[in-house]
């Protein structure tokens, strides 16, 4: 193994932390990524069918129920899993060559949904493995570039705290360091806010919000909050197609005329609940004459999961 | 009585002592003022070369800020082991206590087996160890940063060979030490060095076609099997440890290594290290 070339080709300088690369953003005019026909079978269940999806800068939410595909369209994008059909290409690279694949995983930072601490490992220890996998072999580099994230994500008083002495919320923000390390210009982020308490998920939206200033971020959450609070752009895949792709506005206007108040359960509703007022919150078809509601963005979601057919309708 | 009167180094000798050049003793005098004199020490900051400064401030930040290791990346940084390369080691199970605590409790049992009756045990248990390494060293739900791994620009093929040879140097003494504590079977009992590495070669081979778990599964089967037909049908030691079978044993080695080289890139995606036991018997079938 070799210290680890930058992007420029020239080797990263002693003492110096990565810096920002050119090359780890997009060109002018392309996306961060393009993704074209993309499908992926396992054991005769279709995972993602023909998903096509261009990507850039900015926090783009993935909603979608479970078994949506969004994980597994997430672990193509990150490289970790080759699609049977369809094309991809990740900051001008395509992953579909060893070369391709390298160079992506270069400019790739990733969260996975269970990111797999080492038990015993210190929070600078994990994100220091990290940064070797990531070809940094330079221990002085290496350990400064490992401060920086740790910084950046607020942990540099716990660094050296075994990780499995970490609150779930502080461990979540020692995979985003780790995902950080190298200052990625893709950051995939797998359900990173599942299982936060309110408190540590507004901290890491801040995080989230702040990566996703100079960089293309793709979050994946089954959280419609954290869509309607951080991203310009949200995804819904259901069945593993795409079923919406606009704007978090446009997802919620989808349910524009379809969302009324009642004082009783509507049964010709697709979905129903009371709420703290004691009324019935419906979305569907309104009868005449219902009281209408200002639409949010989990109507427009769930309206959008609900107008599709069933596997059993199909 | 009148105090000291304070003193500074020089410019010129500072100006030598950042170039290298300051000899003894106005060197020792310098070095003992500098260590107590912060003036002296701003001066000398202004004479020595940025870049170098900067590298040392690097270095002293990263010593101070490295955690201490644990035992075993400690016992490989004194071996001389780069400290990455201890990093990737250590992350790994089979330099854990437990392993190593597993490994030599199977040998202390084959040993005092093969001391009292038959020496089949160990000859059947010692070669299947650094294949069990591996397995807990790599691989999805069992390296639990897998999916990091697989994601990561360093090649997981050489994170693997990294791995193999922990594992080696882990099993291969101690099942030496085992050997040579059956002192009537020492020559057959040294035997399973050769199977041993094609055991491990050829699991590895294999685990790209049949996942991480049906593959060693599959070759530690095979390799009791044909032990347990040997001793069935034969009196003699288990064909492996024969002239025959050693020479079989490295032909299968060989191939099966061949095989692994050229199915490397399989192991920088995670989708043929599947641990299911449905996808690997349909990638069988």
């Amino acid at each position: 193994m070799t210290t680890r070339p930058s992007s420029s080709g020239t080797a990263a300088s002693p003492g110096t932390a990565a810096p920002a690369d050119a090359t780890r953003r997009p060109a002018a005019g392309t996306p961060t990524v393009a993704a074209s026909g993309l499908s992926l079978t396992y054991h005769r269940t279709v995972a993602l069918d023909e998903v096509s999806l261009r990507l850039d800068p900015g926090v783009t939410g993935l909603l979608g129920p479970n078994g949506a595909g969004k994980t597994t369209l997430l672990r193509v994008l990150a490289t970790a899993i080759r699609p049977d059909q369809g094309t991809l290409t990740v900051l001008d690279d395509d992953p579909g060559s060893v070369r391709g694949r390298t160079a992506v995983r270069r400019k790739l930072g990733y969260l996975p949904q269970s990111p797999g601490f080492h038990p015993g490992f210190t929070a600078f220890e994990f994100v220091d493995y990290v940064a070797i996998l990531r070809e940094h072999t330079h221990r002085a580099a290496r350990h400064q570039e490992v401060r920086r994230v740790l910084a950046a994500v607020g942990l540099s008083d716990v660094r050296g705290k075994r990780i499995r002495a970490l609150s779930g919320g502080m461990r979540q923000r020692v995979a985003l360091a780790a995902a950080l390390v190298d200052d990625p210009g893709f950051l995939v982020l797998d359900e990173p806010t599942v299982g936060l308490d309110p408190e540590q998920r507004i901290r890491f939206r801040e995080l989230i919000a702040e990566a996703g200033e100079d960089r293309t971020v793709l979050l994946s959450t089954h959280q419609t909050e954290d869509v309607a609070m951080l991203c310009r752009r949200v995804v819904v895949l259901a069945h593993g197609r795409i079923e919406f792709d606009g704007t978090p506005a446009e997802l919620a206007e989808q349910a524009a005329g379809r969302v009324w108040a009642s004082t009783a359960r509507e049964p010709a509703a697709l979905a129903g609940w009371r709420t703290g007022t004691g009324e019935f919150r419906n979305l569907g078809d309104p009868p005449d004459g219902a009281r209408l509601l200002e639409p949010t963005l989990e109507d427009g979601y769930l309206l959008t999961l609900g107008g599709l057919p069933t596997k059993e309708d199909a | 009585m009148t105090s000291a009167k304070p003193w500074h180094v020089s410019e010129e000798d500072l100006r030598a002592y950042a170039a290298g050049d300051l000899p003894p003793p106005r060197l020792w005098s310098a070095e003992t003022h500098l260590a107590g004199c912060p003036h002296c020490r701003s001066v000398l900051a202004e004479h020595a070369d940025p870049r170098e400064l900067a590298d040392g401030w690097a270095r002293l930040d990263a010593e101070l800020d490295a955690p201490s290791p644990g035992l075993a990346e400690r016992l490989l940084l004194r071996a001389r082991v780069p400290d990455h390369i201890a990093r990737l080691l250590a992350a790994a199970p089979v330099l854990r206590w437990s392993w190593f605590a597993s490994v030599l409790f199977v040998l202390a049992l084959a040993v005092l087996v093969g001391r009292t009756t038959t020496p089949l045990l160990l000859l059947s248990t010692a070669p299947l160890l650094p294949l069990a390494g591996m397995v807990l060293s790599f691989g999805p739900g069992l390296d639990p940063a897998y999916e990091l791994t697989v994601t990561a620009p360093l090649h997981t093929f050489r994170l693997l060979l990294v791995r193999a040879s922990a594992v080696l140097a882990s099993t291969l003494p101690t099942g030496v030490l085992a050997s040579l504590a059956m002192p009537s079977f020492a020559t057959v009992t040294a035997g399973w060095l050769l199977p041993a590495l094609a055991l491990t070669t050829l699991g590895l081979a294999l685990m790209p076609r049949l996942g991480p778990v049906l593959a060693p599964g599959l070759v530690s089967a095979g390799w009791l099997l044909s032990l347990l037909l040997g001793w069935l049908l034969s009196h003699g030691p288990p064909f492996p440890y024969t002239a025959v079978g050693q020479l079989t044993t490295a032909g299968t080695g060989l191939l099966a290594g061949v095989a692994l080289v050229a199915a490397r890139h399989h192991f920088e995606t995670a989708r043929h290290l599947t641990p299911s036991f449905r996808f690997a018997a349909r990638r069988l079938l």
